[in-house]
């Protein structure tokens, strides 16, 4: 049963308030979701909220044979990926400079801080594939029923992804594995 | 099984990503978004995609009914690639009159061209 279904009947309604309370269940994660995939380019919280708006937009479609999450985590893939595109577009019109690295964790910074950029870092080395599969599974705690929806791939697909993103994640990560 | 664990470890590193700090008005914003683009109302109705989407059925219709329908006669064809073969115009056809329309063609061009002409309408 989706913990969301009833306030998501009742945003499709027209229900304002219920929409809000759908925000503040998935703000966090989509904000996660979007500097994860951006890996440092782009503004997660701009992304985050243009999630939110399509996903208003697009509630009356939602005909509810995903969980909601599960549908909100595949519009917030569709929209860091167009915003993907259209920076990629931009940059080869105006030359642009690279984007930015994820930041290099050399400024002094509080223990929680230090931790999410490392991770951040690691993923951001990581391909495009591997990178999402991973972090929907691991820090937004989806399940790989839901992972395969989300991508439109096969279950089979996402496990290889999920174990070959590990990985590849474990050296990046020597430091913090040898914490725990 | 050494690999077992070391998936286990870095799924437990991962998912100890302290999570994201959400700004205290993201919620209004989220909704001040949503009320400059109409809310999906009358504004949405001026979103070009919109029309755009909702109309290529019948675009695709159209093109299908373009590409079946066949004239019912083919006697259609147009004067102006009939009038050639009138023997009416073949006759007023003159070297001067070639002369005045193309003024770069050679003599023997234009005295080839006359004779042909006389041939073919003499041969009717």
């Amino acid at each position: 049963m989706d913990p969301d279904r009833a306030l998501v009947e009742a945003a499709a309604g027209g229900d304002r308030d219920a929409f809000d309370e759908l925000v503040r269940r998935h703000q966090a994660a989509m904000i996660t979701l979007a500097r994860v995939l951006t890996g440092g380019r782009g503004d997660p919280e701009d992304l985050a909220q243009e999630v939110f708006v399509r996903a208003w937009r697009s509630l009356r479609t939602f005909r509810g044979d995903s969980a909601f999450r599960t549908w909100l985590h595949r519009v917030a893939i569709n929209v860091v990926r167009t915003s993907h595109a259209k920076q990629g577009r931009l940059r080869r019109l105006f030359h642009d400079e690279p984007p930015p690295d994820p930041p290099s964790g050399e400024e002094p910074l509080d223990a929680a801080l230090a931790r999410r950029q490392a991770i951040d870092r690691a993923l951001a080395a990581l391909p495009d594939d591997l990178r999402v599969a991973v972090t929907l599974r691991d820090l937004q705690g989806l399940d790989y029923k839901e992972i395969a929806a989300a991508l439109d791939v096969p279950v089979g697909t996402v496990e290889s992804r999920i174990f070959r993103a590990r990985q590849k994640l474990k050296p990046l990560l020597a430091e913090l594995l040898g914490e725990g | 099984m050494m690999q077992d664990e070391d998936q286990r470890l870095v799924a437990r590193v991962l998912a100890s990503r302290p999570p994201e700090a959400v700004p205290a008005d993201f919620v209004a914003r989220v909704n001040a978004r949503i009320d400059a683009t109409g809310g999906g109302g009358w504004f949405a109705l001026a979103d070009f995609r919109t029309w755009t989407l909702r109309l290529a059925p019948i675009a695709g219709a159209l093109v299908l009914v373009g590409l079946l329908w066949t004239p019912a006669s083919p006697t259609t064809e147009s004067p102006a690639t009939a009038s050639p073969a009138q023997p009416s115009q073949a006759q007023a056809f003159t070297p001067a009159s070639a002369s005045d329309w193309q003024r770069d063609v050679t003599a023997d061009a234009l005295l080839e061209a006359a004779f042909d002409r006389m041939g073919d309408s003499g041969a009717r």
